[in-house]
């Protein structure tokens, strides 16, 4: 939120009362990543590189795209548990749809043989009709949505075993499939998922500060009721933010799809949690009404040093739990502790 | 101790609230073993009173006795224990659990953690079913009526021996058969020595059961006397409502007799058959008491609720529906302000467009120059006392909060603006404002209804009144000199 105040006092308060509580929260864990990169750069052998930094940002790519929706919707007050089943589902489809028919003896080698993009269409509309199918139980059955999505979790990853039979479709692809999950912006290496996170997350953070429809996102989850009352269609932009965010899984799932020319029933595993972490990390509430997808970028920063400072470490992945919910305890209690006092 | 001839003795009690005394010095005993009613109008203080006498409020000063001795409880289980238990319009009762389970909750005897049988249990049972044979222990609560489960507290409120039981409206829910039933059991509480504090809003109540009657009045004790020495009703209106001289309103001649809101025949579930006009620049009252349909009828004209029947703004049908009717060019100001109109945690400056956000946005971008002068603009407009409009809602008084949610309403620019209990927990200062900004908005050119239960919040203001009670409209007047408040008290509790 904009950082002003009437004019009298704007010169005597100091600039951390002049913020909205969300941007100093932002700030506040922006500090803590700064601290933590500093004291990995200085102590973790290896990580003293630019490399390394550059690493921080890419290396969670697939989180952040999932946090934008999963954030938004928590801001409503509003769960989605989907999204990894999501990514699975649609990645599977996207390779099904584009598996050459007829050219096998494999069941698992013959797909529908559309064309890409026609593949990709539908395979992004299957994604969407889990977030229509979230809103549905949500928005007219009044569900709680944690029952809902952990259902259409187990839905999406449900049909994804069963169209790979339990395990992956890899073979038939044609060659364009690959292209996109694995070519990198000409002269670096950034990925093009990476650009795309980049872009997301902008016009997300957009969206979510300057435009009305970002604006009606806080108002539900302050107080849906008073947000009916005073005229927002308060089940329609539910439904919104649901399909929105299982078409942003749905883009993860056919990235992802094409970085390993594969459909992979188990792929993405967890990432719902992942992504509710760092959307928690930043700053989110549960009770609703306040966050940003910016501090849930910062959120994934975080995550992203824990992770690689724990490997540079020579930490076995056994302890990568352990490390997050080590890094998620000290930062929420951080966090409600400076806004406790903050708020006086 | 129980030869005192008062169970309960109140001195010079106090009770203030930022900017209101609800409770002024106020000093009465109540006789043991009788039915000692309270009543007073919404905001007279009655509640509030009962609220320390069951220790959910502290007092600031002054002294209550029980059987003699200083009483001071400090929570709501403390007071039973004391010997003083309560009967809360809404039950305490747990639905999913037997009757003997609710009987004994809370006062479990155990044995390493384990629930004891004891001589208790039988206790209540037996005093169960001297109030109420039908009842079956085993019986799950839920399939109680209302009046059923009061029955079940009364029980384990007698059975703890209490000295005194409060009901608190206990008619509000349950039928008239139910009544007379609940008043053959007050009967037999006094009979087997317990005092019963009785609130209730229904004057013919009052004069059904009680022996002696407190009226309070803007938080002062007006008169405690036995009900054989009240004249009638009359007399008792008379000492509710006191020698009130409604200044403030003057009359005004209606110059454009142009109807802005028709209502035709309206009914639901708590409305029945309501019909009237409200015409452009017009203010109108609609009192009755709590549970008449106020609130009820404001929400169905704004669309929050179904109902049957016609509604025409300017001359125009609009669907049912609260982004509907803003759009037709109504906006309301709802009951609960915290719940239902404020978003308490988001700043005061985001609070304000939220009803018309076209005009702070072009084609969906916020503009947000227009937005902060839109906020700043209403702050000094409604004398919002806040030091940035970056301030939480929630950190603002209840007068200011209420001044926000007022703000909101104005800014979406209404032909007709609803208000539901506009003043309720403001203080007076904001009250007086809020009173200013309904005549200057009337004077504008806007209409206004407003749903209420305090009278002289209606006869200050509106230049129409409608009386409701149980969801009809009782009678409807010009407001004036000629207007007897006593005969709109008589209405609205019943009368005919």
């Amino acid at each position: 939120m904009a950082t002003t105040t009437s004019e009298q006092v704007q010169t005597k308060r100091s600039f951390s009362s002049r913020i909205s509580n969300e941007m100093f929260i932002v700030l506040l864990m922006f500090g803590v990543l700064v601290l933590l990169v500093v004291t990995a750069w200085i102590f973790v052998p290896g990580f003293a590189q630019v490399q390394t930094l550059v690493n921080l940002v890419t290396n969670n790519w697939y989180i952040v795209i999932l946090g934008i929706g999963v954030t938004f919707l928590l801001i409503t007050k509003n769960f989605d548990l989907s999204v990894g089943g999501v990514v699975a589902l649609t990645g599977v489809l996207a390779v099904y749809f584009s598996q050459a028919a007829n050219v096998s003896q494999n069941e698992l080698a013959n797909g529908l043989g559309f064309p890409y993009p026609v593949a990709v269409v539908l395979a992004l509309l299957g994604a969407m009709s889990i977030g229509a199918l979230n809103a549905f139980f949500v928005v007219r059955l009044k569900v709680p949505s944690i029952i809902v999505t952990l259902g259409t979790m187990m839905v999406a990853r449900g049909i994804a075993q069963v169209i790979t039979q339990g395990a992956q479709r890899n073979t038939s692809l044609p060659q364009v499939f690959g292209v996109i999950g694995n070519a990198a912006v000409p002269g670096t290496t950034v990925k093009y998922s990476v650009v795309i996170m980049i872009v997301l997350i902008l016009v997300a953070f957009i969206l979510e500060r300057k435009t009305v429809t970002g604006r009606f996102t806080y108002y539900i989850g302050a107080n849906s009721d008073a947000a009916r009352l005073s005229g927002i269609k308060v089940n329609r932009h539910l439904a919104l933010l649901f399909i929105l965010s299982s078409l942003l899984a749905g883009i993860t799932g056919l990235l992802l799809a094409s970085e390993f020319k594969a459909g992979v029933s188990g792929r993405a595993t967890g990432y719902e949690f992942d992504a509710l972490v760092v959307s928690l990390l930043g700053g989110v509430s549960i009770a609703g009404g306040f966050g940003s997808v910016l501090g849930m970028l910062v959120g994934a920063l975080i995550l992203s040093t824990v992770q690689s400072a724990a490997t540079g470490l020579l930490l076995s992945p056994d302890w990568q739990f352990t490390l997050k919910a080590v890094a998620v305890f000290l930062a929420i209690l951080a966090q409600s502790y400076v806004l406790k006092r903050r708020k006086g | 101790m129980a030869s005192t001839e008062n169970v309960i003795e109140i001195r010079d009690l106090v009770k203030v609230f930022p900017g209101v005394r609800a409770v002024d010095d106020v000093s009465f005993d109540i006789k043991r073993n009788t039915v000692h009613c309270l009543v007073g109008e919404n905001g007279a203080g009655k509640s509030t009173l009962i609220k320390i006498l069951t220790g959910a409020y502290a007092r600031t000063s002054g002294s209550t006795l029980l059987n003699g001795r200083e009483y001071v409880p400090s929570d709501p289980r403390d007071a039973r224990q004391q010997g003083v238990s309560t009967l809360y319009q809404e039950l305490n009762v747990v639905d999913t659990l037997t009757v003997e389970d609710n009987l004994t909750l809370g006062l479990e005897d155990t044995t390493f953690g384990f629930i004891r049988k004891t001589d208790k249990i039988n206790d209540m049972i037996r005093v169960m079913n001297s109030l109420e044979p039908s009842i079956h222990p085993k019986q799950k609560v839920s399939t109680l009526s209302v009046a059923q489960k009061q029955i079940v507290e009364i029980a384990k409120a007698a059975a703890s021996e209490s000295d005194v039981i409060i009901m608190d409206e206990p008619t509000a829910a349950i039928t008239e058969g139910e009544i007379k039933r609940l008043f053959g059991i007050i009967q037999k509480l006094r009979d087997q020595n317990v005092t019963v504090i009785y609130i209730s809003h229904r004057l013919d109540e009052i004069f059904a059961i009680g022996d002696y009657v407190t009226v309070l009045r803007d938080g002062k004790h007006i008169a405690t006397k036995p009900l054989s020495e009240v004249d009638g009703r009359q007399e008792l209106i008379r000492m509710m409502i006191g020698r009130t001289v409604f200044e403030g309103y003057t009359s005004k001649k209606r110059t454009v007799p142009e109807v802005v809101l028709q209502v035709r025949n309206l009914s639901n579930e708590k409305l029945q058959d309501i019909s009237f006009d409200i015409h452009k620049g017009e203010i109108v009252g609609f009192y009755g008491l709590v549970g008449a349909g106020k609130t009820e009828l404001a929400r169905a004209i704004y669309g929050a609720e179904s109902f049957k029947g016609e509604v025409l703004l300017n001359g125009q049908p609009y669907k049912s529906a609260p982004d509907k009717a803003i759009a037709a060019g109504l906006a309301l100001v709802p009951e609960e302000r915290r719940t239902q109109g404020l978003f308490t945690i988001l700043t005061v400056r985001s609070n304000i467009p939220v009803m018309n956000m076209k005009d702070i946005s072009r084609t969906g971008w916020i503009n947000s120059a227009r937005e902060r002068d839109t906020a700043l603009e209403y702050i000094d407009k409604l004398n919002i006392a806040t030091d940035s409009p970056e301030k939480e809602a929630a950190k603002l008084s209840g007068g200011n909060q209420q001044k926000v949610v007022l703000s909101k309403c104005l800014f979406a620019d209404a032909d007709l603006l609803i208000l539901d209990e506009p003043t309720r927990g403001v203080d007076v200062g904001a009250k007086s404002e809020i009173y200013n900004i309904i005549r200057q908005l009337s004077d504008e050119g806007k209409s206004i209804m407003i749903c209420s239960s305090e009278l002289p919040e209606i006869m200050n203001l509106c230049d129409t009144i409608h009386l409701l009670f149980d969801g009809s409209l009782k009678a409807s007047m010009a407001n004036g000199a000629d207007v007897d408040s006593e005969e709109i008290l008589h209405i609205v509790t019943g009368g005919e």
